[in-house]
């Protein structure tokens, strides 16, 4: 009498133990396309931030058109302090935080000027001369952020008083 | 005479040694990781941007990619075009004039070459981060006089 089928093999699960895989081609792939993909990994995404002269000073130089210029926010930029003006009126300072600038407060004042002002999406970023440029990529993040796509850089006068 | 229980441990070994398999699965783990993480940063375009070794540039939230432009490089102590230096940072400052002679004759050579389109009127301004203003302004005041008016800065985009 011939013994059940399951009496002569062994169970299931005791079997699977059994079952031993042929990792070698697996890992042979892993080593080609790791140093591979490691060689090729862009950790660091590159972006530009466009800017222009304000009309003034670039393409405006010509003196060809009479129009009376248009008066457009303007964001000063200094070691210690923001200011947002518009023409030659002020509307805010801003001092440091804690030796930092207070982007988000900027950004809100500048969303609240152009609604207010009913302003086009143009805005002229003035530096003074010891600001670090990383200063200025951020403060403009912060103007575009804000709605302001057309950025004009310019210099800030050391003292408008005497027009340097 | 070889002694008994010698022989009996040296032939245990030996197929203890032969059935040895190390365990693969934590190793294969871990590849598997790193396989998902370098394909997900795996970058099919490039960039048209090589930014130079001595710079550290600012960081942006902007999200434009790089496109082919003029470019200029002020790193820390020089201002650079083509891996020439035109200019030292420590020169432009006590220089009176705002002009960089060698940047403007640069450009003024570039000229006939680029001015083909409108698009074509642009620098790619590659400047490391700690930089001050008083140096991208006579840069910009030389591109400026060449003919140059717009501008774009590289940074490294804010994830």
């Amino acid at each position: 009498m011939s013994l059940p089928s399951f009496v002569k093999n062994k169970p299931p699960s005791e079997a699977a133990s059994e079952i031993e895989l042929d990792l070698t081609p697996l890992m042979s792939m892993f080593l080609i396309l790791l140093p591979f993909l490691v060689s090729m990994a862009v950790l660091t995404h590159l972006t530009i931030l466009e800017f222009s002269l304000p009309p003034n000073v670039g393409r405006g130089t010509t003196g060809q058109s009479t129009d009376k210029p248009k008066l457009k926010l303007t964001l000063v930029i200094t070691p210690g302090y923001c200011l947002v003006t518009h023409g030659e009126q002020m509307m805010d300072s801003l001092p440091l935080v804690d030796e930092k600038y207070d982007f988000d407060r900027i950004r809100g004042i500048l969303i609240r000027h152009k609604q207010e002002l009913n302003l086009d999406n143009e805005l002229v970023v003035a530096s003074r001369d010891h600001v670090r440029l990383k200063n200025i990529v951020a403060l403009m993040d912060c103007c575009k952020s804000a709605g302001f796509e057309k950025i004009g850089l310019s210099s800030a006068t050391e003292n408008p008083g005497e027009g340097r | 005479m070889p002694r008994l229980g010698q022989g009996r441990y040296s032939s245990s070994a030996e197929v203890e040694q032969t059935t040895f398999r190390p365990q693969l699965t934590s190793l294969i783990d871990v590849m598997t990781f790193l396989l998902v993480f370098l394909i997900k940063s795996f970058s099919v375009q490039g960039d048209v941007i090589t930014p130079s070794a001595n710079l550290e540039l600012p960081i942006s939230r902007s999200s434009r990619p790089p496109r082919p432009a003029t470019s200029i490089e002020i790193t820390k102590d020089n201002v650079m075009a083509e891996g020439r230096i035109l200019s030292k940072l420590s020169d432009m400052d006590k220089a009176d004039s705002m002009l960089i002679p060698n940047v403007y004759k640069w450009l003024v050579g570039l000229h006939g070459n680029t001015f083909d389109t409108v698009k074509q009127h642009e620098v790619l301004i590659q400047a490391d981060r700690e930089i001050e203003y008083s140096g991208l302004k006579r840069v910009m005041y030389s591109c400026n006089k060449a003919g140059f008016v717009d501008f774009t800065i590289l940074a490294i985009q804010k994830e």
